[in-house]
C-alpha cells in the first residue's frame, strides 16, 4: 500500500492533542479543580450546586444559631436574678409569719416584697436588640405594664406566641417562652403572688395563716417560673449540640465537595508532565521527519553520474 | 514504414512522451500543498507495432493522456464526516457559550437562590429587624436580577446564531454558485476531450467546503453533478446554483427556505447549520423553558407563602414578586415590593411573630419545577448543559479522528510525495536523455547513408 506522503497533519493533529492535554492539566493545578465548567464532569457538577446549597444552609444554620443562643443566654441570666428575688421573697414571707414580729417590722418586710416585685417587673420587660424578649411574639412593646384594675396591679399585654427557627434541615426549635409561662401563668402569677404577700404584709387583720398562704402563693409562682425557664437551658444545649453537628457537617461537605470537583494535584502533575513529554517527542519527531526528502539527493546523483 | 526514419519517429515520440512526463511531474510538485490536488500521472501506451513480412516491430511509445488519481468513494466518505464534524463543532461552540451562563459554584442563578432562603433563616432570627428585612430583599433582587440576566444572555446567544445561520446561508449560496460556474468549464472542456482533472479538484475542495456548512448529497455521473440536501432541496444541478434564503418568523427565529420557497428549517442535519439549528430549535427553547417554569414555579410559590402570613404592619401578605407565568417568567422575574415591611413574616399579625418564614422557607423544598426544588431544578440545568457540551465533545473527537483517518486515506491515493516525484523526474530525465542519444544515433547512421551515396555518384 502506498503510505500517505502527507504528514503535516499528522503531526499538527498530535500536538492538537497534547496542547489539549497540557491545558487542561494546567487548568486543573491552578484552579485545584477537576470540573472547571460543567460539560467537564455534568453530574458532578449538578451534585456541585446541591453540595454547594447545603454548605450554605449550614454556615446559615450556625449564624442563626449564635444570634439565637446569646439572646436564649441573655434571658435565662436576667431570670436567674428573679429566681433570687423570689427566693427572697419566700425568706420574708416566712419571716413575716412569725407572730412576734410588729405591724412596724411586717411593713418593713412588705416594702422589701415590693421592691422585688419591682426589680421582676423590670426583667420581665427586658429587651434584646429592641425586642421585648418575654412578650411572646408582640415584641414591639413592653409586655407587662402597671394596672390597678388588674389582680397584682400588673397587666400582661403580650401573647402566648412562640417563635420557631430552624437550625438544621428539617429541624426547627421554638425560642421563646411567653412572659405569661414564666411571670402571669393563670393561678401561678408572681406579681399576684407578691402583690398578695405585700397586701398581707401591710394589713394589720392578717393572721399568721394568712401571710403564710400568701408564701406559698409564691412558692407556686417560683415552681412555674424555675419549671417554664428550664426551657432556655434545655434549648441553648440543643442548639449547641446542634452546631456541633453542623460543624462536622460543614467539614463533610467539604471534603464532598472537593472528591466531586476537586482535583488530585499529583494527578494533575503527572497528566501535566506526560503531556509536555508527549508534545516535545511529537516536536522533535516532526523535526527530524521533513527534513530529507530524495529530491535532496538528486543534484548528487548527477554529479555522479 | 520502417527504415532509419521509423526509428527516428519513434525517437520523437520517445521525447514527447518522456517530456509530458516531467510536465506532469513538475505540475505535481508545483501543487505540493494545494488543498484538494489530486496527484497525477501520464498515461503511457504501446504504440501499434509495425509488420514487415514476418517481422514485427514496436512501433514506440503514445501519450494517451494525463490523469488524476482519486477515489471517489472516499471522497464521498470525507464528505458525509466533514457534515457530521461541521454539526458538532458548531453544536459545542454554541453551547460552550451558554454554558458559561450556569455555573455550578458561588456565582449564578443557584447562588442566588442558596442567598435568597439562607436570607429567610437569617429573618427568622429578629423577624422585625429591618435590616434583616431588607437582607431578605437584596437577596430576592439579586435572584431576580440573576434569573432576569441569564435568560437575557441565552436570548442574545440566540440572535447571535441567528445571525450566524444567515451568514452560512449565503456562504452556501456562495459556494454553490462556484461549483455551477466549475460544472459549465468541466462540461466545456471534457466535451473536447481533453484533461478535466484539475477542474474536478477544484470542485471536490468546493464539495467539501460545503459540507462542513451543510448537509449535502451528491450525484456524480461522468463530469455531471447534481447537489441537493439529504432531505432533496437543490442546491447545484451541473450549471445552474439554486440559492437557499433565510427569513425571520414572528418570534424572531430565523427559518432557511429552498429556492422553491420551501421551509427546510428543520431537514437540515449536517454541517455547522445543522449544529446551529440544533442549538437554536431545540436546545436553547429546551433551557429557556425550564428556566420560565423554575422562576414561574417559585414566584408562584413564594407569592402563595407571602399571602399566608401577616406583614410587620400586621397586615395580610401580598405578592412578593410580580405574579408571571410561563414563556418570558424568568426575564420578566421582578420583586413586587420595596418596602421590607411588606414581608409576611408573621403568622399571627404582631411584628414580632415569624410563623409564616416557615412557609417561605419550605419553597427551598418544595416541587417547584416539573417535580423539583428550586436548587434541584438548577442543579438539573447545569447537568443538561454539561451533558449536551459533552455528548457533543465526545461526537466532534470522534468525527476528528473518523476524518483524520479518511484524509490519510485519501491522501495515501492522491497526495503528492516528494520521494515520488523527485525518482519519476530521474527517470523522465534519463530516459529523455537516451531518446535524444538514440535520435544522435540515427542522425549519424543517416549522415552515413548520406555520404554513402556521395561517395558513390562521384
Amino acid at each position: 500500500m502506498r503510505i500517505s506522503p502527507q504528514t503535516s497533519e499528522i503531526v499538527l493533529n498530535a500536538l492538537q492533542v497534547s496542547d489539549q492535554a497540557e491545558q487542561t492539566a494546567l487548568t486543573q493545578l491552578t484552579t485545584g479543580r477537576r470540573v472547571n465548567v460543567a460539560s467537564d464532569d455534568p453530574s458532578a457538577a449538578a451534585l456541585e450546586v446541591s453540595i454547594a446549597y447545603q454548605m450554605d444552609s449550614c454556615d446559615q444554620y450556625q449564624r442563626s444559631i449564635s444570634s439565637v443562643t446569646s439572646e436564649l443566654q441573655t434571658a435565662d441570666s436576667s431570670l436567674n436574678t428573679v429566681v433570687t428575688g423570689l427566693q427572697q421573697a419566700i425568706s420574708l414571707g416566712v419571716e413575716g409569719a412569725n407572730g412576734t414580729l410588729s405591724q412596724q417590722d411586717r411593713n418593713t418586710l412588705a416594702q422589701e416584697v415590693s421592691g422585688i416585685s419591682q426589680q421582676v417587673l423590670s426583667v420581665a420587660n427586658l429587651s434584646y436588640n429592641g425586642n421585648y424578649v418575654f412578650a411572646g411574639t408582640a415584641t414591639s412593646q413592653p409586655p407587662y405594664v402597671v394596672n390597678d384594675g388588674v389582680p397584682g396591679g400588673i397587666a400582661y399585654q403580650g401573647n402566648d406566641g412562640v417563635n420557631s427557627v430552624e437550625i438544621e434541615a428539617g429541624q426547627s426549635v421554638a425560642v421563646n417562652q411567653p412572659g405569661s409561662q414564666l411571670f402571669s401563668a393563670p393561678g401561678a402569677s408572681v406579681f399576684v403572688a407578691l402583690n398578695d404577700l405585700t397586701t398581707a404584709l401591710q394589713d394589720p387583720s392578717s393572721t399568721t395563716q394568712d401571710i403564710g398562704d400568701a408564701t406559698t402563693e409564691i412558692r407556686t409562682a417560683y415552681d412555674q417560673l424555675t419549671s417554664a425557664r428550664a426551657f432556655y437551658g434545655s434549648t441553648v444545649d440543643q442548639l449547641v449540640a446542634s452546631a456541633d453537628f453542623l460543624n462536622s457537617e460543614s467539614v463533610q461537605l467539604a471534603q464532598q465537595q472537593n472528591s466531586t470537583v476537586g482535583v488530585d494535584m499529583n494527578v494533575a502533575a503527572t497528566n501535566l508532565s506526560n503531556a509536555e513529554a508527549a508534545r516535545n517527542a511529537t516536536v522533535q519527531a516532526a523535526a527530524s521527519m521533513s527534513s530529507v526528502s530524495l529530491m535532496d539527493y538528486i543534484s548528487t546523483i548527477d554529479a555522479a553520474g | 514504414m520502417s527504415g532509419l526514419f521509423g526509428t527516428l519517429s519513434i525517437a520523437l515520440g520517445a521525447l514527447q512522451a518522456q517530456q509530458a512526463g516531467m510536465q506532469t511531474t513538475t505540475n505535481n510538485l508545483a501543487n505540493l500543498n494545494t488543498p484538494g490536488y489530486s496527484r497525477e500521472v501520464p498515461i503511457l501506451e504501446e504504440a501499434a507495432p509495425i509488420v514487415q513480412g514476418n517481422v514485427t516491430f514496436g512501433g514506440g511509445v503514445e501519450l494517451e493522456g494525463i490523469q488524476s488519481l482519486r477515489d471517489n468513494l472516499l471522497d464521498l466518505q470525507i464528505s458525509d464526516e466533514t457534515q457530521q464534524q461541521g454539526n458538532s463543532q458548531a453544536y459545542v461552540n454554541a453551547m460552550n457559550q451558554v454554558q458559561t451562563l450556569f455555573p455550578d459554584d458561588t456565582t449564578g442563578i443557584g447562588a442566588q437562590i442558596s442567598a435568597f432562603f439562607q436570607s429567610l433563616n437569617s429573618l427568622s432570627t429578629d423577624p422585625s429587624d429591618l435590616t434583616l428585612r431588607q437582607s431578605v430583599l437584596t437577596a430576592a433582587n439579586g435572584m431576580a436580577s440573576a434569573f432576569n440576566s441569564t435568560a437575557n444572555q441565552i436570548t442574545a446567544v440566540s440572535n447571535q446564531l441567528d445571525s450566524s445561520v444567515q451568514q452560512q446561508v449565503q456562504q452556501v449560496n456562495q459556494i454553490s454558485q462556484q461549483i455551477a460556474a466549475i460544472n459549465v468549464q468541466l462540461a466545456a472542456v471534457s466535451s473536447t476531450g481533453q484533461d478535466y482533472g484539475s477542474f474536478l479538484d477544484q470542485r471536490g475542495a468546493l464539495i467539501q467546503q460545503l459540507s462542513g456548512i451543510i448537509d449535502v448529497s451528491q450525484i456524480i455521473d461522468g463530469t455531471s453533478l447534481t447537489l441537493t440536501t439529504k432531505q432533496g432541496a437543490a442546491l447545484v444541478v451541473d450549471g445552474q446554483a439554486y440559492a437557499l434564503s433565510t427569513a425571520t418568523d414572528a418570534s424572531g427565529a430565523q427559518h432557511i427556505y429552498s429556492s422553491q420557497g420551501n421551509d427546510i428549517t428543520g431537514q437540515i442535519s449536517g454541517g455547522a447549520l445543522g449544529g446551529l439549528l440544533q442549538v437554536l430549535g431545540q436546545t436553547l427553547p429546551s433551557l429557556q423553558g425550564q428556566l420560565d417554569s423554575l422562576a414561574g414555579g417559585m414566584v408562584q410559590a413564594l407569592n402563595t407563602a407571602n399571602q399566608e402570613g401577616t406583614d410587620l404592619n400586621g397586615n395580610p401578605g401580598g405578592n412578593l414578586f410580580d405574579p408571571i407565568t410561563g414563556a418570558g417568567a424568568a426575564a420578566s422575574m421582578t420583586v413586587a415590593i420595596t418596602d421590607p415591611a411588606l414581608i409576611a413574616a408573621g403568622s399571627d399579625g404582631t411584628p414580632g411573630s415569624n410563623g409564616n418564614l416557615a412557609n417561605l422557607s419550605a419553597v427551598a423544598n418544595a416541587a417547584v419545577s416539573n417535580g423539583m426544588t428550586p436548587s434541584g431544578a438548577y442543579g438539573n440545568l447545569v447537568f443538561q448543559v454539561g451533558t449536551s457540551i459533552s455528548n457533543g465533545t465526545t461526537d466532534l473527537n470522534a468525527s476528528n479522528a473518523m476524518l483524520q483517518q479518511l484524509q490519510q486515506q485519501d491522501s495515501s491515493v492522491s497526495g503528492v510525495s516528494l520521494d515520488e516525484e523527485a525518482s519519476n523526474l530521474l527517470l523522465y530525465q534519463r530516459a529523455y536523455q537516451a531518446a535524444a542519444q538514440a535520435i544522435t544515433t540515427v542522425n549519424q547512421m543517416l549522415e552515413t547513408v548520406i555520404d554513402m551515396g556521395a561517395s558513390g555518384s562521384s
